[in-house]
Parts: C-alpha cells; structure tokens; sequence
C-alpha cells in the first residue's frame, strides 16, 4: 500500500510559493517494491536494504527523527530528495540533521521538511537548510499564502544555509556562510 | 559593558514584533493557549498560579543605572511595584499582563534589553560570576566570552527545540561564584603555563529531581575553540539527548547513560569537523568584544584607608556591613559591594521600584555606573572606593537595603514557591521569612558565621536547595506541605549534593529543625573558623541525625 506523502489539505511551499505539482509520493509500506517512474520517496531503513541496482532509480528517502544521516553519506549523489520529520513543535531532532546533510554531507537536492510544519519554525528551518515544507497547519497555510514568514533576518551565528548576500551574523559582523 | 550597536537594535526590534504578532493572534483567538504556549516560552512569559509571569534577561547579570531605572519603571507601571530577582541573575516581573507583555518588550528594547531564551527548551541567559572584571582573585573577565556565547545562541537555528533547557555559566576564577559544576556546561576561564587563556569544559551538571555534578570533559580548550567545542556538544545533546521523558531529558541525563569516555568521544568526533570551521574565533574577534568590557579608569583613591577605619570605628554597625557585605577588589583602594536583598524578614530576591532606582543613583555616582545581579539574589556594586564606601551605606539604610547579612544564615535563596509557581508543592517564601526572623540577630549569625540556606518549593530545584550547605526542599504529602532537610551541599569549586538527613518536618517545625542544625553544628566545630560545611564534612550528618531525631535514628 501507498499513501501519499500530502494528504487533500497538505500543500507543498518552498521559497518560490506553493507547488502544485509535487511528484512525490511516501512509501510506508516495506512490501512495496520501487517501479516504474514514480518518484518515491523511501524510510530510511527500507532505502538501505534495497540492492544496487533499485538504489540508483530515481528515490528520495524519508529520515525519522532518531535516524542517523550519515547513513546516506555513500548515496547522496544518487538521491533528489531527503525528507526529514518534525514529529511536533519540540522535537528539533530534524533542525541538526538538516544542517548536517548541507553542512557536512553537502547534500545539494531538495531537504523537505515533513511532520508537524509550524509557521514560527519555517524560518529556522530555512536557515537550516531545508528548501520544501509539506505543510497541514493551517494557520502556517495562511500565512504562507499571504507572504508572512515570522522570520528574524537579523542573524547571530553561521548556519547551514548561507546569510543572504546583505546578511551579517554576531559579534563579526560580516556576511555569513556555512559552518 | 556591552552595548548595542545597530545590529542588535534590529534584532531585538524584530524580536519584539515577531512575538508581538503571536501575542496578537492569541488575543484574537488564531491559535489556542497550547500552541502559543512554546511561542510565549521562547520570550520568558510563563503563566503562573494567578497570573502571566515575565522574566526579563540580565545577560550575565551586568547591567547599568539606565536600565535598572527602566526594571523600576516597569515595575511601577506594569506590575505591583516591584520586581523578583532571580538565581538565573535574571528579574521576573509576576503580575504583567499578557497585553502588555510587547509594550514591555518595546520599553526594555529602548535600554538594550529583552526576554529572549529565558525560558522555552534552548540555551538559555547565560550566567557569569557576578565579581566579574573586579574580583581580586580573578584570571581574566569572562564576560566577553559569556557575550560571544549570548550572541551565538540567540536564535539559534538549529537548538531552539532542544531536548530541554540548557544553561552554561562561565567563571574566571578559581573560587567559583557562579556555581558551573551544576549547569549543563561549565566554563572555567584559565591560563596555562604559557599563559594563553582557554578553558576548563565540564559538562552534564545539573539540579532538579536527578542532581549530578558535572564531568570535567577538557582540562584547557583554548578560547579561540569557544564555540566550535560548544556547538559539537549542543550538536551530540540535540540528536541524542532523550525526548521520550521530560525528566530524563536534561544533558546530564545523556552522559549519565551515554558513559562520560563514550560521550567525550562523540563529542570530540564532532569538534573534529568544526574546530577549524567559521566558528573559530580569531585573536580580532576576541579583541572586539573585549573591549566593551574594559576595567572602567579607577583613579587611587588612598585616602579612603583612614577615613574608612574611623568611619567603622564610629559606627559598629557600618563596620559590620564592611566586614560582611565588601569583598577585595584587584584596586586595593576599592571594594565590591554586596546590596543584599535579604532583609530580615523579607522575601529573598525582591526589590520595589524605588529600591531599584535608589541602587541605580548609586551606581552612577560611586560605581562606575554598573550593577551586577547575582544568582545569589542579590545585587552587586562591583566598583566602589573606601572612600565612599559609608556614603554608599547611607544611602542603602535609607532605602532598607543595607542588611549586614551577605553570606550569613540569613542570605537565604528561596524559589518563588507555591506563592506564585504552578509547579510547586510547597511554600517557599514564608519559609525563608521564618527562618531569617528566628535568626534575626546580625551579632548570631556573624557568630555562625557563612552559611548558605537555600530552598525549593518543589523537586525541579529552583532554589538549589542540593547544593545549600542546608538545603530545604518542601514537598507535598496528604495534601500537607512538608520540608526534607538535605545537608552538606555546596555550589562552589568543590560542589557536593546534599544528603537527605532524615524525616521531613511540618511549616511549624521546619524553623526549630533548622536551629537544632545550627545549634549542633556549633557544639561541634572545631573553632570560628571552621565553618558550617568544613564541619559538617569533618564530623558527617550523624550529630545531626542525633540532634534532630534522637539517639535512637542510629538504628535506623
């Protein structure tokens, strides 16, 4: 069985607006075997499993909160997409690995933000690398539809996503880039 | 000190807004108390027994006239009077409204302050010995790091949802006054052989219902480290540290379990990839923000000698106060001055408006303008000459603030309690009133001599009553309040955990129990010198057990 990965009211927002086409699709369950074109997007145990041959198809992986990224160190030239999980507003396990898949890992596909995606966290989450939000929270949908990010640009440290080309961060003063 | 430049006012400006806007869509009615609640927690706005509380950060607990006037006002305008200095170094204001709370925020953002990460799990105000840049037997300020550390960590990305809160404090001493061995990290400033400075890192220490002393993980990280180290322990703790029990959640928990060899090694697998990342501060960015924290110009002042000792002479109870509330200064013409918030009888930590502003006029014209909160709950005058020492006095007589008490039996820490607090079982502050109106006496608690009473009205241990050489911890038992005397605790450069002595004690009783103790402690010391907690290590709980309990708890 295959659910999809946006339920009807989930939308799908990056930086640019929302994205009605997303092709991505979660698998859950382990029995399904990856086909055909769709573009799937794999837990991380199930990807790991997978031989050779399946891995270099066109998948993205879905890591849980307790996952280790640096699982995915060897595949990550072969991967579009890594999904990371916000269970709820504190558990901020998916901030860290995010920034260890741009920071460390150099991931340079999409890092998409799943789970409970609250307005007050998109702006950190940018910061930490994420590109794509699957959001359900409607005030989040709200206030994404009218371009009301609550975002603090003024920033105190380097992050995994690079200050903007005007930004500065802390005690330096000068414009940021990754950690 | 520090002062903003431009940066930080757009900061804090944005900050402002940003939680005025959730302030406004809980008004509203957008979203519900549940969801704002984290967003409140970010900005220090708890919600109390009666009321929304606010806690307003004092970085490191510097801060100038101007700003102590702007607490008093506040005080004054939006709360009842007056403000409840914390063992954070912080102030909490117990009446705000929850309307109110941005108007604060705007006020306090006019004099470089705010209430960011005072609460909420991220890393929180962090806390630095209050002698700071005056201690005679200091090594080096270790503001400047404190501030590196304040600014790195204010919203910061990836560690505002942490597993729990997080608290570092840094000392440059060895005497240590800002009790790092029970915060989450520990920073002690030092110098090598070479004299480079760097630091000692101890790490998982910690109070609440688990209280460990922390594990002295880097006998010298040099400072340029500073926040690479920090940041590859905040990176291990995020992923790892437990989320499935919020009282397992701390760090300490997580070195407890991990092994301290296991978690070092993560650590420092960690620090590996970061040590020569951007988080490496260079000597220039050192220097720029030492410089905010130059020694102010001490002009000698050698006259203050001879008029000192006549002052102390005619008048015993200015002389007590010298003896007891003025510690060295590395000018030997000056003393840092202890204003204890401590009267007799009073509630510990409490200041009204013109308290506050009478220590602000102070400051400015016999203290180089700054004033220092300790996480004793007191409030410090770090730069003040003999000279004008007795002026000083006067002034805090006037004001009531001049209790001859600091590190006596009356300087009493106590949590707020279950006057105020929604988590505490017990009362907390008529405790402290009780035992400091037993002991009213200045002349007996001198002859006592230092001992440290701290209590908590609850196990999460906001009164450090672990670490109190008589700690007091009120619980609730069939629906009755009762208090669990732990002794033998210590904050210091040799921290300890109290032992539980025994059977707790009944608000009427918890008084006399503590007097037994003290009376005990002075049939058994050695002389006046040696005091409560050098006496209590030497002879161990059993004269006390015996005194308390009767003879018959040895079978026990």
């Amino acid at each position: 069985m295959t659910e999809t990965l946006f339920p009807a009211e989930t939308r799908l927002w990056t930086q640019d607006g929302f994205v009605e086409d997303d092709p991505w699709t979660i698998v859950t369950d382990e029995e399904t075997t990856v086909d055909g074109n769709a573009k799937q997007v794999l837990p991380l145990a199930t990807y790991l499993e997978l031989d050779d041959a399946s891995r270099t198809r066109a998948v993205g992986v879905l890591l849980g909160p307790a996952d280790d990224v640096m699982d995915l160190e060897p595949f990550l030239d072969r991967l579009d997409l890594i999904a990371v999980t916000f269970p709820a507003f504190n558990d901020g396990r998916a901030f860290s690995q995010a920034s260890l898949l741009r920071s460390r890992l150099g991931f340079q596909g999409d890092v998409r933000a799943t789970g409970d995606v609250l307005i007050d966290q998109v702006p950190l989450m940018l910061r930490c690398g994420v590109a794509s939000f699957a959001v359900t929270n409607p005030t989040a949908l709200k206030r994404l539809a009218e371009g009301r990010l609550p975002g603090i640009d003024a920033y105190y440290q380097p992050a995994a996503a690079p200050a903007k080309s005007a930004g500065k961060y802390s005690w330096r003063r000068a414009p940021g880039a990754a950690a | 000190m520090y002062r903003y430049d431009e940066f930080d006012h757009d900061f804090v400006q944005q900050r402002v807004a940003q939680y005025s806007d959730q302030v406004e869509r809980r008004l509203s009615g957008e979203i519900t108390e549940d969801a704002f609640k984290p967003l409140r927690l970010m900005n220090g706005v708890y919600l109390q027994l009666h009321a929304y509380m606010l806690r307003v950060a004092i970085p490191y607990g510097t801060l100038n006239s101007r700003q102590m006037r702007r607490l008093a006002r506040i005080a004054r305008d939006y709360d009842k009077g007056y403000g409840h200095f914390t063992t954070r170094q912080n102030i909490q204001y117990n009446w705000p409204k929850l309307s109110d709370t941005p108007k604060i925020l705007e006020e306090l953002a006019e004099v470089e302050m705010h209430a960011i990460q005072t609460s909420g799990n991220c890393i929180r105000n962090v806390s630095a010995d209050h002698f700071s840049g005056a201690a005679a037997d200091e090594v080096a300020d270790p503001r400047p790091y404190a501030e590196i550390l304040r600014q790195w960590s204010s919203n910061h990305p990836e560690y505002s949802f942490l597993p729990r809160k997080f608290k570092i404090a840094v000392t440059g001493a060895e005497r240590d006054r800002a009790a790092i061995q029970v915060h989450d990290i520990g920073l002690h400033l030092k110098r090598d052989d070479n004299g480079a400075l760097g630091f000692a890192v101890y790490v998982g220490g910690g109070q609440g219902r688990t209280p460990m002393i922390a594990k002295k993980i880097r006998d010298f990280l040099p400072e340029e480290h500073l926040l690479s180290y920090v940041t590859a322990i905040m990176r291990v703790y995020n992923l790892h540290g437990r989320r499935d029990n919020k009282y397992k959640a701390r760090i300490k928990i997580l070195v407890h379990e991990t092994g301290t060899e296991e978690f070092v090694s993560q650590i420092e697998a960690e620090w590996e990839k970061l040590k020569d990342s951007e988080l490496k501060l260079p000597e220039s960015d050192l220097a720029a923000i030492a410089s905010y924290f130059q020694p102010p110009e001490l002009q000698d002042r050698p006259e203050g000698w001879s008029g000192l000792a006549s002052a102390k002479k005619a008048d015993p109870g200015f002389a007590a106060w010298v003896h007891q509330n003025v510690t060295p200064h590395h000018h030997p013409d000056y003393g840092v001055v202890t204003i204890s918030l401590k009267p007799i009888g009073g509630i510990p930590g409490d200041a009204s408006d013109s308290q506050m502003e009478a220590v602000a006029d102070l400051a400015e014209r016999f203290a180089h303008d700054e004033i220092r909160v300790s996480h004793e709950q007191n409030l410090v005058l770090p730069h003040v000459a003999f000279a004008d020492l007795e002026k000083v006095y006067r002034a805090l007589l006037d004001v009531e603030l001049a209790t001859a008490n600091a590190g006596l039996v009356s300087d009493i820490i106590a949590c707020p309690g279950l006057d105020y607090c929604a988590l505490a079982n017990a009362r907390s502050i008529n405790v402290a009133q009780d035992i400091s109106n037993r002991f009213a006496s200045l002349e007996r608690q001198r002859d006592i001599g230092e001992l440290k009473i701290k209590i908590s009205g609850c196990i999460n241990a906001c009164g450090h009553h672990h670490v109190g050489h008589i700690g007091i911890l009120g619980v609730e038992k069939k629906g009755a309040e009762l208090y669990q005397i732990t002794l033998g605790g210590s904050g210091d450069e040799n921290t300890s955990i109290g032992q539980i002595i025994g059977r707790g004690f009944a608000p009427d009783e918890i008084t006399n129990a503590v007097e037994t103790i003290v009376e005990t402690y002075l049939g058994v010391r050695l002389n006046a010198d040696e005091n409560f907690l050098a006496a209590y290590r030497r002879v161990g709980p059993q004269p006390f057990k015996d005194a308390l309990y009767g003879e018959t708890s040895k079978a026990a």
